[in-house]
């Protein structure tokens, strides 16, 4: 007995001491983004290295950037631990902090600037939403903000998503190759990819998701609720760099252009100067003006069974942060300081020990039986 | 007189890496109708080749083999023959094995179901009907085979060591019961073997071959009168005779 | 005494395994409750019972579009892979000029094949069954001309003896018959083979559902683990069924022969 209780000890002093040594420093900042001009500030604040000047004195000492296809698998990784930061469209994280994602929106990165494009035969005939029925449908994968858009604006025009339109999730590069092969009828997507493919006469616009959602909520910049809580004024830097680079973006159009070709290989530059000709987006930094057409993201999620609740203004943005950059005073009733959550998973004292005691237990069961 | 079988100047030649190789050289033979004849000689004498050739599953590289006055150019049911192990069907019943040869004529099915089970009955396996081989002893088996090679009426019956694979009892059993429907059925037989017993029991005539390349070396006639006994005087004289040609054979090629 | 009883309704049939489950979602359960405590990570047995509950009235529909996908590829499958194992293990010939070709294609995993398979076949069923069908076709294939090669001399001699004499007709009624329990073997290794590529399939949306389609294309991007895992779950029991069905149908009715088979080589 003395023996068993002195192991017991010895176990739970061991679990006490891990979970309590978190580590707390930023050594290395994980950034991901998608290869879409929506997100052009990130990769500016790259190349021109704005990122790791500006955030050196918090003690970052490297920082890399991770690009995925969409924004459901960039937050599958950011669910995982693997991302700090995330260029992402603000659809994805609804359904992410929904299932327990750690992380808040802290500014704005673009709005519109997604287009529906027919293959040229079928863009030659469409006249109205009702020309879509029966078609096949490429865009990107559920809970994203443009399998959301599409299936709402289909709603409102009287079309069932699932039965009168075959959707299909994909990355823009197989979507591009789809259409070119002719698989699918259409394509929803964001800059450049339908520039990239009118260009090579795979197809024509004849929707802007402006023209669907006006002035809709696309990118936003997500930052991970740990970063909020411990590193306020690195926050802050971050949020700071990003909105240098965006002005800069908005002065520099051409080189922006430019930028985006050198990160995204393969990427003919003229495409993209093209592209950013003829979307009907723009690159912003200000959360504010993504807070109503986000929640109206939400609403349809929920009502699409893809959330178990209705998130809200609190579950998805903290501008506390953003405001106190701009120096802005909070308005009444806005969002305080990102509450502390739900503790991390860490294995606690408590139930390491339970799993011993039970393990103990069987074992003295099956002695009792001389087994 | 008209011979049921005559092989005349057969030689069967095979080329391989080493050159030509011949596996039976200038073999002639007579078989009179209704005869029982053992071949028997060291192994690789050929004799299984020669079997194979009269029932048409290879040919001679030079001479002829003529059967009822007509040459024999590949094989059919007219030369049965039954194999030593391995030849019964087994996804089909011993009913449906026995019927084979004669669904190959296309014979109706009703007919073919009572002409075999005539000959199933002449083996002595009458109620096995519906089983498999699987479910057959070694000697059942072999019964079968005899059974599915009488069911077309060939004219001559070729049997390849036919009881080589069954135990010394067993043998001995199948040995009579093959008398029993050679009297019966009166059937020209060939019959090739390793066992000088079984020869001196069996057979109206032996005939040696010598080691390859294999040639007739000794035609013996065995004038014993049936049913014969295993271990009678006569039957040992020729046993002796038969014995002492065969190892005079082997030291020949030196397998002893 | 209590140990000898003990031991005695342990080896009962079942027993064992029965208690070695139980343990295992017991230890799941207490596992993903207490240790990982992440449910976007590592769904609890009771959490994927109540997503079971909660979207119990699809799984028909997308286990029978799987199925289809599946039927698809294991007929095209059985039929192109009897046909060409019949031809090259019978012709030394036909081996000797497909032979290239099946060594290279071979190896090819079904999933690489996926987007040559859109491109081609659009976003069908077909494309779909055509996966499948790459996965089931080779095992088919190589086990039917296993089956032909390995038909024993002896059996030819006699059907030819007996008078079958056209080649046709040793391959209806020797070969045939002969490789059977080969070509069930290569059928329910395909349909192993195949089922696994169901999922691959249905991976780029080929369908509005399916096991596959649903578990890549509405689970994974909005991150509904604990239906993942039952989705997965679900796969595996399917296969397993169908692999029992299978063998209680056809191998064990269909094959007692096979039982008495030694093959002298």
């Amino acid at each position: 007995m003395k023996k068993f209780v002195s192991v017991l000890l010895t176990l739970i002093l061991i679990s006490g001491i891990i979970t309590v040594c978190g580590a707390s420093e930023i050594k290395t900042l994980r950034i991901g983004y998608q290869p879409s001009t929506h997100q052009i500030a990130e990769m500016t604040a790259m190349e021109k290295g704005w990122w790791t000047r500006d955030l050196a004195k918090f003690g970052v000492e490297n920082i890399t950037d991770t690009e995925f296809s969409s924004g459901p698998p960039e937050m599958t990784a950011m669910m995982a631990g693997e991302l700090d930061v995330a260029y992402v469209g603000t659809a994805p994280p609804i359904t992410a902090i929904d299932k327990g994602l750690d992380a808040k929106i802290v500014a704005s990165v673009n709005t519109n600037g997604s287009a529906l494009v027919l293959s040229p035969g079928l863009a030659a005939n469409y006249t109205s939403p009702a020309d879509l029925k029966g078609l096949k449908i490429a865009t990107f994968p559920q809970g994203s903000i443009q399998d959301t858009i599409l299936k709402k604006w289909l709603k409102d025009n009287g079309l069932d998503p699932g039965r009168d339109v075959h959707i299909i999730g994909a990355g823009p590069g197989e979507a591009i190759t789809e259409i070119m092969a002719g698989v699918v009828d259409g394509v929803f997507l964001p800059a450049p990819s339908p520039t990239i493919i009118e260009m090579a006469d795979a197809g024509k616009t004849v929707v802007y998701s402006g023209e669907m959602f006006p002035n809709h909520a696309c990118c936003c910049l997500l930052v991970s609720g740990r970063l909020i809580r411990e590193h306020p004024e690195l926050v802050k830097q971050i949020i700071r760099t990003h909105i240098n680079a965006t002005r800069y973006n908005n002065e520099h159009k051409e080189e922006a252009a430019e930028i985006y070709a050198r990160k995204v290989r393969g990427t003919d530059v003229e495409k993209v100067k093209e592209s950013i000709k003829r979307w009907d987006g723009a690159w912003v930094y200000d959360p504010h003006i993504e807070i109503n057409s986000t929640l109206v993201y939400a609403k349809v999620d929920y009502e699409m069974g893809y959330t178990n609740k209705l998130l809200t203004e609190e579950d998805l943005f903290d501008t506390s942060l953003y405001d106190e950059v701009m120096g802005i005073a909070p308005a009444p009733g806005t969002v305080s300081p990102t509450p502390t959550p739900e503790p991390t998973p860490q294995p606690t004292p408590g139930f390491t020990s339970l799993l011993v005691i039970a393990a103990l237990l069987v074992y003295i069961v099956l002695r009792r039986f001389k087994i | 007189m008209n011979h049921k079988l005559e092989v005349r100047n057969v030689t069967k030649a095979y080329i391989s890496e080493e050159g030509e190789i011949k596996a039976l050289e200038d073999i002639n033979l007579d078989v009179k109708p209704g005869e029982f004849l053992c071949i028997i000689g060291p192994s690789g004498c050929g004799k299984t080749t020669l079997l194979r050739m009269i029932a048409g599953l290879e040919y001679p590289t030079s001479g002829e083999i003529i059967l009822d006055g007509k040459e024999v150019k590949g094989p059919s049911s007219d030369r049965g023959m039954v194999f030593q192990e391995f030849s019964l069907f087994p996804w089909r019943t011993v009913l449906k094995n026995v019927e084979f040869g004669l669904q190959m004529r296309n014979i109706k099915s009703k007919e073919r179901h009572a002409i075999a089970e005539r000959y199933i009955e002449l083996v002595g396996l009458r109620g096995f009907e519906k089983h498999y081989p699987y479910e057959l002893s070694g000697g059942m088996k072999q019964r079968v085979a005899i059974a599915r090679a009488l069911a077309t009426e060939p004219s001559i019956l070729l049997m390849d060591e036919p009881f080589g694979s069954v135990d010394a009892q067993t043998r001995n059993i199948l040995q009579e019961e093959l008398l029993q429907i050679w009297k019966r059925t009166k059937k020209t037989i060939i019959f090739v073997t390793h066992s000088v017993d079984e020869a001196v029991y069996l057979a109206d005539r032996v005939v040696v071959m010598s080691a390859r390349p294999g040639r007739i070396v000794e035609c013996i006639d065995i004038d014993i009168e049936r049913p014969r006994k295993r271990t009678s005087v006569e039957a040992n004289v020729i046993r002796e005779q038969l014995l002492r040609k065969l190892i005079t054979e082997h030291k020949k090629v030196g397998l002893i | 005494m209590k140990r000898n009883r003990l031991i005695s309704i342990l080896n009962n049939r079942g027993i064992i395994e029965a208690i070695s489950l139980s343990l295992t979602i017991i230890l799941w359960e207490l596992v993903s409750n207490f240790i990982v405590r992440n449910p976007g990570k590592l769904p609890s047995p009771y959490s994927i019972l109540l997503a079971f509950c909660d979207i119990w009235e699809i799984i028909p529909l997308d286990i029978g579009i799987s199925l289809l996908h599946f039927g698809i590829g294991i007929g095209a499958g059985a039929a192109m892979g009897i046909i060409v194992g019949m031809l090259m293990g019978w012709f030394r010939i036909v081996d000797r000029i497909m032979d290239p070709m099946v060594e290279i294609l071979r190896p090819i995993p079904p999933l690489a094949w996926v987007p040559f398979a859109i491109l081609w076949g659009g976003l069908t069923h077909y494309a779909a069954g055509f996966i499948v069908f790459i996965g089931a076709f080779f095992p088919i294939l190589i086990n039917t001309y296993t089956g032909f090669r390995e038909v024993d001399k002896t059996y030819i001699d006699a059907a030819r003896v007996l008078g079958c004499r056209e080649e046709w007709k040793l391959i209806k009624f020797i070969a045939l018959p002969f490789s059977l329990p080969f070509i069930a073997t290569g059928i329910r290794i395909g349909m192993g083979v195949g089922w696994m590529c169901v999922v691959a399939a249905e991976l780029f949306g080929v369908s509005k559902s399916g096991l596959g389609y649903r578990l890549f294309q509405v689970f994974w991007p909005l991150h509904m683990i604990d239906k993942l895992i039952l989705y997965m779950i679900i796969l595996g029991l399917v296969a397993l069924l169908l692999d029992r069905l299978f063998r209680y149908f056809v191998e064990e009715k269909l094959f007692k022969w096979k039982r008495g088979i030694v093959i002298a080589k």
